[in-house]
Formats: structure tokens, sequence, C-alpha cells
């Protein structure tokens, strides 16, 4: 049989090979966070989890490494076009077995090399039978190998939930990838997938996770349905959402599947092809971008629809999510850095959750003057324009928008330097350049 | 001037601080018996160091200030920065007035002193914890083997970390700055001076998985995304002597 004879040579293949091409591939998803899980070792068992997440190395595009990112699979059935590993495209294909993973995840843990594994795959055969491949990998781990190291799985959308729900019952997160964030995306580029494949095992997860933690409350055992929850990643820029729906949509994720983070990925042109666009490298800056803003929803009690609208959908280049919002809201400030409340705190540009926490301690035990902000950590180059120290005001401005804008944008960008062009968003490729009349009315349908 | 000298251990210290509020002084400094030069400015007083006596003054900043004041004053010592004996002295002399609250009083500089330096330690252990890496050795006994270069003496503060992660293999963790490692037996670890002349030979399947992982960490850098400051500003070139993967 072809399928044999293939097998046969791609076991053969030198372990080093298969961990080139099954890394290479799985080095596009961008979440490889440890954080959330508090699994101990038990007797004789090797490894445990840190709640906060420990980074092991970093690479030279600066981004950590914490868990064993690998792909089980690359050679995939499915052709989603803005995909390495779709179908038609001629790439070197590999597998693992699971015994392979297993030994190089146990043996990398020993050396502290990482953190625990990140196993995800592409759809080798169906999505049950390579969610099955990756449920005996983990088995293996937990079982023959002790191994109480953190494992984040990413579920194979399509796949039985049965099985999806005996691998969350041994992993610490599980992540679907919604990666398009509209369903004219997913058309146009993963013709296979369908959003009920993606959203329908995200609120699997979600009930169940619900269904113990309510158990949990009732009972008082410990959690051990994906005890760091679940995650997904967004792509950004390969479709030409606006970052007010995309942000729309992290929020909802959160209210309503209780996701505990949403990743998002500047998309690489790794494929060409009429549908998509041609970027001049990855928006770097959009992503940041959203970064900023998914921290503002999560922690700083901020909605998507406070920071962007139907007026202003996308954010600005020059000056971060908070700054933005701020600048729109002169009227709200300057505010008084010993009365104001802590969730007005944490809205004033230059101070963080850090922050605000220490002033709104501080200020107890004695008032605060302007050099104990800085000492505290507020970045006052910042700040200064929205806040009175002991009814001192410190901007050199009046409040007046456009001066204070000039001022908080940074001199110096070489943060998030790298090439990033917002305009070639739109601008397709050459035989393409012309936009169907129903893409443009699904955009501006979808604000 | 009033100078204490002790003997440069955490429980010297602790005994020290004893002292001073038994015989009702005010040492200017707290130093290690090293430091002669402050000699000549002043009267000294030898402190001899009591487990007794320092368990009570631990026992006292946990109860009359806070848990997290105690570990503060640990972290902060563990800095070896010259000041933070004298430090630690002021910033617990604040702490038996204010209680719990001495953190909050950050108009006062052996507050912030003591907390920079505490951030700073748990920062590098941190880290650390990452960033050790654990060789295989050929010897009679399976041991793993991590040297390490730390600014900071935190090599008994990743020890318990390991002792619960690696409980199954023997290993060493040796700050070879220091000569001091801690040594693990699958039971519980130690710590001690340790010396080593030339690193053992490494074990059958050692290179192998330092070459996979080399292998590894080379393809999952996305090349479009390059930015080696990055890299630098969170992995400092100082720690790169032990990495498998930078060599
Ligand atoms: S399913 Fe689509 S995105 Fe996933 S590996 Fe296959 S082609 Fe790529």
């Amino acid at each position: 049989m072809v399928f044999e004879t293939n097998y046969k040579l791609v076991y053969l293949m030198k372990l080093e090979e298969k961990i080139q091409i099954l890394a290479d591939s799985a080095k596009y998803d961008v979440s490889c966070s440890s954080s959330g899980s508090t699994r101990k070792n038990k007797p004789g068992g090797i490894g445990n989890s840190n709640l906060g997440g420990i980074c092991h190395s970093w690479t030279s595009d600066g981004r950590c490494i914490s868990l064993l990112k690998i792909l089980f699979s690359n050679d995939c059935c499915y052709n989603c076009v803005y995909c390495v590993n779709r179908m038609t495209n001629d790439v070197p294909r590999a597998s693992f077995t699971p015994d392979e993973l297993a030994e190089l995840t146990i043996n990398f843990y020993r050396r502290n090399y990482i953190e625990g594994l990140f196993l995800s795959s592409a759809v080798l055969k169906s999505p049950d039978y390579t969610m099955e491949l990756l449920l005996r990998t983990v088995k293996k781990l937990r079982e023959e190998y002790s191994f109480n190291g953190y494992i984040h799985l990413k579920a194979i959308p399509g796949a039985d939930y049965r099985l999806i729900e005996e691998a969350g019952r041994l992993v610490d997160r599980i992540s679907v990838n919604i990666e398009l964030p509209t369903q004219d995306g997913l058309k146009r580029l993963a013709p296979q997938k369908k959003k009920e494949s993606i959203l329908g095992p995200m609120g699997f997860i979600n009930s169940q996770i619900l269904e113990e933690s309510a158990a949990y409350k009732r009972r008082k055992k410990s959690r051990i349905f994906v005890p760091a929850g679940q995650t997904t990643q967004l792509m950004i820029g390969a479709t030409p959402d606006h970052d007010l729906s995309i942000l729309r949509l992290a929020e909802g994720l959160y209210n309503h599947y209780s996701l505990k983070r949403v990743y998002y990925s500047a998309y690489i042109p790794v494929a060409t092809h009429p549908n998509l666009p041609a970027l001049s490298g990855p928006p770097l800056l959009r992503e940041h971008r959203l970064y900023q803003a998914d921290w503002l929803l999560r922690f700083y009690g901020f909605s998507a629809g406070e920071l962007l609208n139907e007026t202003t959908p996308s954010f600005d280049t020059d000056i971060d999510p908070k700054c933005q919002w701020a600048l729109s809201n002169l009227h709200l400030f300057p505010v008084e850095i010993n009365k104001a409340d802590y969730q007005m705190l944490l809205r004033v540009p230059g101070i963080g959750v850090r922050s605000a926490k220490r002033i709104y301690a501080a200020r107890k035990v004695c008032p605060l003057n302007w050099e104990s902000l800085s000492k505290i950590g507020v970045v006052l180059k910042r700040a200064r324009f929205f806040i009175t120290c002991r009814g001192k005001f410190f901007g050199e401005s009046s409040m007046n928008e456009s001066l204070i804008r000039e001022n908080l944008v940074t001199k110096n960008k070489s943060a998030v330097k790298p090439a990033w062009e917002q305009l070639s968003l739109f601008s397709y490729l050459p035989g393409a350049t012309k936009l169907p009349n129903d893409f443009s009315a699904n955009i501006t349908g979808e604000l | 001037m009033l100078i204490y000298l002790y003997d440069g251990t955490f429980e010297g210290l602790l005994t020290a601080i004893y002292q001073a509020y038994y015989r009702r002084e005010k040492p200017d400094s707290i130093t290690t018996g090293s430091a002669m030069q402050t000699h000549l400015f002043g009267r000294t007083v030898q402190i001899t160091t009591d487990s007794k006596k320092a368990e009570k003054v631990s026992q006292a900043v946990r109860e009359k200030i806070s848990p997290a004041a105690l570990s503060n004053i640990l972290f902060a010592f563990l800095s070896e920065q010259n000041e933070a004996t004298t430090w630690v002295y002021h910033y617990l002399d604040l702490g038996w007035k204010m209680g719990k609250n001495v953190d909050l009083c950050l108009n006062h500089n052996p507050v912030l002193k003591i907390l920079d330096l505490a951030r700073k330690v748990k920062g590098e252990r941190h880290r650390m914890l990452g960033l050790i890496r654990f060789r295989r050795l050929n010897l009679k006994y399976d041991i793993y083997y991590a040297p390490y270069k730390p600014d900071y003496n935190i090599t008994g503060l990743v020890a318990p970390h390991f002792a619960r992660r690696l409980a199954d293999q023997n290993w060493i963790i040796h700050d070879t700055g220091r000569n001091l490692a801690a040594l693990f037996n699958q039971k519980e670890w130690l710590l001690t001076e340790f010396q080593l002349d030339k690193i053992p030979s490494p074990a059958a399947n050692e290179e192998t998985y330092q070459k996979l992982w080399k292998n590894y960490f080379n393809s999952v850098t996305i090349k479009e995304r390059y930015n080696p400051k990055l890299q630098k500003q969170n992995m400092p070139m100082k720690y790169w002597r032990y990495l498998i993967e930078k060599n």
C-alpha cells in the first residue's frame, strides 16, 4: 500500500530531521506560555508546573521558549491557503511516533531545557486519527513515564468530543485555534474548516470546565480537567478585518467561553494566493497594539467598545491604546493621585496594575509626592499630562489634545521597528487587484 | 562610629540585630571581618553567631512585621551588596514601628533599597529556574550536573525547586563563581563548598540530546521577526556561557 511505504519512509527518517521539520512548522503558533497550572510532582515521578510559568530560553527573534513546541505531524490532508503545511504545498513531510516524542520530551525535561510539551498537529488522514495519536502520546507521558510537567495540547477541529474530553483530563491546557477572525475569512482561506468545528469544541471544553468547577466547589476535589484552562490564537493581517472586529471577538471569547488567553499572531507571508494579501512583512506593530489592548480588556477594566468604534476602527500607530483612549476622553482628566479611585488610577497612561496597587496602598500610610511616584514605577513622561499630585499639575501644556499627543508619541520606535506596513494589507496581488464586490460588503458587514 | 563584625552568614546577621536590640546600641554598620579598613574609624564589636538568637529574630520579623519582610531581608542579604546588611538593620528598625506597612513607606530610603535588592535577587532566581542546564555525566552513579554563574548567591533558593521537579534523578547545581554547590540524592539536598578541576566526561546519549536541543532551538526561530536586541534583553549575554544552545 502506498500509505504504508510512505509511513515506513517517514518512520526511518532520522529524529534530527523530524525535529527540524516539525519544530519549524510549529513555530508560527505564538502561545508558548506554561502558566496557570499547579500540578504537583508525585512520588517516583518527574516534573511539576509553576503557576507563573518559566521561560527556558529566548530565540534570536526575541521570543521565549518555554515548552517543546512541536507538531506531531505536518502531513496535512487539508489545504488552508495561508499555511505552510497545506496539502498542495511542496515541503518535506514527517510524523513522530508517540514513543519518539515521549522519549524526547522526557530527555529535554531532565536537562531543564523545557517546561513541558506543547503538542499540536496537522490533520494526518482525519481529525479523529490525528487526535487519537496525540492522545496516545500524552497518555504515554503521564502514565508510563510518570511525567507531571506541563502539557498544552491543541485539539484538532472536527475530532470526536470523547477524545477531546479524555485528553482534557490528562493535560494542563487545551487550545483550539480560531486563526481567522470571521466566517468569511474561513471560507476563503480554510475551506475545509467550518466555524462550528472550531467553536463547537471550544464550547464543549468550556462546559466541561464549568461543570467540573461547580463539582469542585461542592466536593472540594481538585480540578483535573485542563486546570490551566483553554486558549486560542487569532491571525492578524491575513484577512481585511479591522482591529475592532478582532478585539470584539476576543472580548466575546473572554466573556462567553471563559478563555484564559487570546493570542495574536502577525500573519507571516508563507504563501502567495489570490485570496491572501501581499505583505512586505508580518504586521508586527498591529499585533503589538492588539496585545496592549488585550491587556486593557483583561486587567484594566476596559471594554472593546471604549477603545475603538465604527469611526475609529483601528489603533493608532504612534501611541498605545491607553493613550489613545485617554486623549479622546480628556474631560475625565487630570485626576488627583491621592484621591482617585483604583479603577480610575488604572486608566491613567503611564500607570500600570502594579503601580496603581502600590499607589492605592501607599497613600493610606502617607500622602504621595511627586518624587515617590517615580519610585513606585509610574512612567511620569506619560502620566504627567493626566494627573495632579497634591493639587499640582506637572504637564507643561494646558489640557490640549494635539499638544499632549505630540508629547506622547514615542520618538524612538526601535522597540517595534521591523518591516510592517499597514497599507499593504489591502494591496492585493497583481492578478487580483479588483476585490470581488461581496468582499468589501462582507468587511463592512462585520463592522 | 560603631561597627558590628559578623561572620557573613544570615544567622550571623540576625544575631547582630539581636545584639543591637539587647545592648541598646545603634550600630552604624554591620559588616564582615574582611572589611578591615572600616576598623580605623571606630569602635568594633565582634558578633558571635548564635542560632537560637537568630531564630528569635526571624520569628519576631515574621510575627511583628510580616513573612514577606523576612523573605525580603533574606533576598537582600543574598545580593551580597556591600551595604545590604546595614540596610537590613535600618529596614527592620522601621519595621518594628510600622508593622506590615513597612513596605509601603516608600519615602524611606532603606525600604526602597531592600525592596529593590529583593526584587533583583528574586528576578535572577526566577530567570535561573529556566536557564540552568543539566548534563548527564559518565560516572559510576547516574548524575546530572549543572554549572552556572549567577550574580547573586541564589543556589540555596533554586535548589528546592529542582528537588521537587527533578525528584527522581541525582543532581548537582554548581555556582562556579562562588565554588558552591547544591547536591541532591533523590531524597534531600544540601549546600556545600564545591570545586571541580575538570567536568567529567558526558554520558553516552548526552551529546545526542544536546545536538537535538540545538537543532530544535535553531528551528523555532522565525527569521522574519529577527530581533537579537530583544533576545539579549530577555537573556543577557553574561548567562550564555553555560547554555547548551548558545555554544
Ligand atoms: S489544517 Fe490547515 S492550518 Fe492546520 S496544518 Fe493543515 S493546512 Fe495548516
